[in-house]
């Protein structure tokens, strides 16, 4: 693989990001044995899952659990790791989830990542009380000004706060119609609003373009074509299923033919990108099983590996 | 509109779509309450919904594993739809909302019956699990203060089962569920304890069964309880002493 580092994680925070290849999503209950640099080159942490909350009065602390991350450093060993967060609800108004990067700032003080990620959306609204209130999903950033405003001013303090590339992934939405400022258009503008403003990257979920794609007929390769491609430094291909008449991001499935048609796509656009990721939610990984992960595994190295030796 | 209010109407349409007034306080003009009622009609809104409530539902059912699996699919299909549309099984740290929904679960149980011992049992875990992050075992000499108040520990419950524990545990292995007894098992769990629970002898059960109100040590020792069975449950947490 050649030995390239990209510009924008120099641009970004002051640290020099070197491709890193194929990565699979650490599940405590997958065999250790496929966190093996000759299937993955790095693991990509969701560390609310190594996580228990302790409450005090109405907050809660995110804290880590020892015993979970230490079975999580055995079994990456010396693979490195980019974080993937989903508690942060970073385009919430009534505020982020600050115990998550509470959370954050003791993991990297332990564990160093390359970069992290989280979702574009929000899935905290105030309650009647002022208090915060979990809305059980996370739901889709309306594409306004506000909220460019609020989410890039949050993503540049976040991303001075860690020193390393900080990722907002595009949602997979199934709610149409929601409100939207001309200036900013949609969800595909938003990114594009937040990642030239606050100097964040994107994470490419090539899925759930597809599911958008898929569920209000959209042409994927417009919608890929419209996102900030010179600020991609991750990608994430997964599998879905119907549920109810819609393509459901449920990440349950082998990758969809047409996906890893958009990722071949997509790959030679993104000068920037230093991995992808096949993503899987624990109960349908255990059922996938081993050779199945493997195997897409495979299929995304080897797209991988074209598209650098280009 | 102001975000505030946009995110605001979404949540709430989305945790309690039949609930209290979703617009209720927020600053919209007819025209904006318009546009999310035609959001709220369309076919991926209710698609939202349907992943909320199963998100809701998957959450609540892993804090309540083994009172649920006791139960007939239908009742346990009503019990999380009721506790999901009361507004529940949001939080993704669902360990904050666990001891109110099996709460919940067992205002609904026959009792006695085996599902409510489960239900108590899982509670009970829950509370031991969480005292161990803030119990450390007392200095013993904390019982020769002459002023030595003892309580119940905050995180410590004794379950009454109806049957051998042990059988009841067999029985959600696949073998027959015993008969429900009237004769009782108590179990005593607590922080400080290994694998948080333990048989409970009888000065244990009356200690605790006196300490429904907080009492003085000297009143306890005169009524008869044991110093040893008192030094041995705060040693666990089951019961606490200040003073």
């Amino acid at each position: 693989m050649p030995n390239r580092s990209t510009a924008l994680g120099s641009a970004a925070s002051g640290t020099v990001i070197r491709p890193l290849g194929v990565g699979l999503p650490y599940i405590a209950s997958l065999p250790a044995e496929l966190y093996n640099p000759a299937l993955v080159d790095f693991v990509e942490i969701t560390p609310e899952t190594l996580c228990r909350v302790r409450w005090n009065g109405r907050d809660g602390a995110i804290e880590l659990v020892p015993d979970k991350l230490e079975q999580a450093r055995r079994t990456c060993g010396m693979l490195p790791i980019v974080i993937h967060g989903v508690e942060l609800s970073i385009g919430s108004v009534q505020g982020l989830n600050a115990a998550y990067l509470d959370m954050l700032d003791a993991f990297q003080a332990c564990w160093p990542f390359a970069w992290h990620s989280e979702h574009l959306g929000f899935q905290t609204i105030r309650g009647d009380n002022g208090a915060t209130l979990d809305v059980g999903v996370p739901l889709p950033q309306p594409a306004t000004e506000e909220a460019a405003q609020i989410v890039s001013a949050r993503s540049a303090a976040i991303l001075r706060r860690y020193g390393v590339p900080f990722l907002l992934e595009n949602a997979a939405y199934y709610l149409d119609g929601l409100p939207a400022d001309p200036d900013i258009g949609d969800d595909i503008g938003l990114m594009r609003a937040i990642t030239e403003r606050s100097g964040c990257s994107q994470l490419l979920d090539l899925h759930n373009v597809y599911c958008n794609a898929v569920n209000h007929n959209i042409d994927p390769l417009a919608a890929i074509g419209g996102m900030p491609l010179s600020r991609v430094m991750e990608i994430h291909v997964a599998g879905g299923s119907w549920q109810h008449g819609f393509w459901m991001d449920a990440h349950d499935n082998r990758v969809p033919a047409r996906v890893w048609d958009l990722l071949t796509h997509t790959l030679p656009r993104t000068p920037n990108v230093a991995g992808v990721v096949f993503e899987m939610l624990e109960e349908h990984a255990v059922r996938l099983g081993a050779d199945v992960i493997a195997d897409e595994l495979t299929t995304a190295r080897d797209i991988w590996r074209r598209h650098q030796q280009r | 509109m102001a975000l505030l209010d946009l995110q605001t109407a979404l949540g709430r349409l989305v945790r309690v779509p039949a609930g209290e007034d979703p617009f209720r306080g927020l600053h919209l003009t007819a025209g904006e309450r318009a546009s999310l009622v035609a959001v709220v009609d369309s076919a991926g809104f209710a698609f939202t919904v349907d992943v909320q409530r199963s998100w809701c539902a998957g959450r609540a059912a892993n804090a309540a594993r083994l009172t649920l699996s006791m139960l007939s699919a239908d009742e346990r299909q009503r019990l999380l739809a009721d506790w999901v549309n009361a507004g529940g099984g949001t939080p993704s740290f669902f360990a904050a909302e666990a001891d109110a929904f099996l709460d919940f679960i067992a205002r609904r149980l026959p009792d006695p019956s085996h599902a409510l011992t489960l239900c108590r049992v899982e509670q009970a875990t829950l509370r031991a699990r969480e005292g161990t992050l803030r119990f450390a075992v007392p200095d013993p000499s904390r019982l020769d203060a002459p002023a030595c108040i003892l309580r119940a520990g905050r995180y410590a419950a004794l379950v009454r089962f109806h049957a051998q524990p042990q059988l009841l545990l067999a029985a959600l292995e696949g073998q027959p569920l015993p008969p429900v007894s009237r004769e009782t098992t108590p179990v005593l769990f607590g922080p400080g304890l290994t694998g948080l629970s333990r048989l409970a002898s009888g000065d244990e059960v009356a200690l605790w069964e006196r300490l429904a109100a907080p009492g003085a040590l000297s009143v306890l020792s005169r009524e008869g309880h044991r110093r040893e069975a008192i030094e041995s449950l705060v040693a666990a947490g089951i019961v606490e002493a200040s003073g």
